[in-house]
């Protein structure tokens, strides 16, 4: 009696046992795929944030030189605008955020071009130069949307050749505010505000010596945070 | 009696030792978080059994990762990249026709007026499918452009990988 009493007691706790180490492993599965799923969530919100990380070391610094053709085929060189502050705007004809953009673009290109202010848009849509009617094709795309939203300023192709001096270039729009000495003021990835692009022209057309280097925010990047610029274009819109 | 309960004690720290010893295991296996994720991730099926020569239907379930939006196959805008699947030529499998979902309605937070039509979260293609007699290890395409509220990515291209059995 006694023997049997100890064989299902010994039973029972060794199924509670399992029973214990079941449930013990199911949660622990559990928080683990919440985990994961964390994670994973953090990293889709952080993928555009990363493209606009990506352009913090730049500012301060001299925009990398380029030369690209434009539509007609003529070499157009940042070296030309020497002088002059430049929106150096990285868009494509698929981007919607672009689209709603270049309206403000053209808005403020006329605006500012009287002061020293040009933009340079420069299309990232892929062409492939290896094949003659695809690449007049990808170029009449362009073009067209380029009439549609009557974009007054120099556009560039093969804006991707530039992906690695310019931080990536891994979303769209991306825009550098260039000062008139040459130097990046100013960087954003993704669509802000007009206002926000224009207290950064008007930050590119004051500015003409390196920048100090201080905390960036990562939608707007900017340095030389002064606040006498916020005060003119306060006056000025008003 | 003695050697009854000895056993049993031994019995019973074997168990629990396994047992710790499987979960540190499984503690000190890493999360994998891995390279950075395609916006659309290939849901299922791995496998699918048609009927040989035949336009067989194939749900193909696809997820878009969170925060992000892809464009229709059917985008107002002419200049959006609009979502389409295809299937290689030389892969024994033809793709007889695919009826995408219609998408629901986004607009960008600076400009409320404009409405894109894109696929979030999880959707569907309902494909059909013609395969010739055999197994076939079909990598499908599905090209579509992503975007956030702000800011746009490339178009990409991923594969969707469907082991197509016809008989």
């Amino acid at each position: 009696m006694k023997r049997n009493t100890l064989v299902t007691g010994a039973v029972l706790l060794i199924l509670a046992t399992f029973s214990w180490a079941g449930w013990a492993n199911w949660e622990y599965r559990k928080q683990a795929a919440e985990k994961r799923l964390a994670n994973v969530s953090q990293a889709e919100l952080v993928e555009v944030g990363d493209a606009q990380t990506a352009l913090g070391p730049l500012i301060g610094r001299p925009a990398p030189q380029f030369s690209l053709e434009d539509l007609s085929g003529r070499r157009v060189s940042l070296a030309d605008y020497k002088g002059k502050a430049v929106l150096i705007n990285f868009w494509a004809t698929w981007c919607g955020p672009c689209k709603v953009e270049t309206p403000w673009l053209v808005d403020l290109r006329n605006q500012y071009a009287g002061k020293g202010f040009e933009i340079l848009g420069v299309s990232t849509d892929d062409i492939d130069r290896g094949d003659a009617k695809a690449f007049g094709q990808e170029k009449q795309e362009i073009s067209e949307f380029v009439q549609r939203m009557h974009m007054p300023y120099p556009v560039l192709i093969d804006g991707d050749s530039l992906s690695k001096p310019y931080g990536g270039l891994d979303a769209m729009p991306t825009s550098f505010f260039v000062d008139r000495s040459g130097k990046i003021v100013a960087a954003t990835t993704g669509i802000t505000s007009k206002d926000d692009i224009e207290v950064n022209i008007q930050k590119a057309l004051k500015s003409s010596s390196l920048v100090p280097v201080g905390d960036f925010n990562p939608r707007s990047q900017n340095q030389d945070v002064d606040t006498q610029i916020a005060t003119d274009f306060d006056r000025e819109k008003s | 009696m003695r050697r009854v309960r000895k056993t049993l004690a031994v019995l019973l720290f074997a168990i629990v030792g396994v047992y710790a010893a499987a979960q540190v295991h499984e503690t000190d296996k890493p999360i994998r978080t891995g390279p950075k994720a395609d916006a659309v991730q290939y849901l299922y099926p791995e496998q699918v059994t048609v009927t040989a020569g035949k336009s067989a239907p194939v749900a193909l379930h696809f997820r878009v990762k969170q925060g992000l939006h892809i464009n229709s196959h059917a985008p107002k805008d002419e200049f959006l990249i609009p979502t389409v699947l295809s299937i290689p030529e030389s892969s024994g499998v033809r793709l007889d026709s695919a009826e995408y979902p219609t998408g629901t309605e986004f607009a960008l937070p600076v400009e409320p007026g404009t409405k894109l039509i894109v696929y979030t979260g999880e959707f569907a293609i309902q494909a059909r499918l013609v395969a010739q007699p055999g197994d076939h290890m079909v990598e499908a395409k599905l090209r579509y452009q992503a975007c956030d509220a702000s800011a746009c990515l490339p178009p990409k291209t991923i594969t969707v990988p469907i082991d197509v059995v016809a008989k």
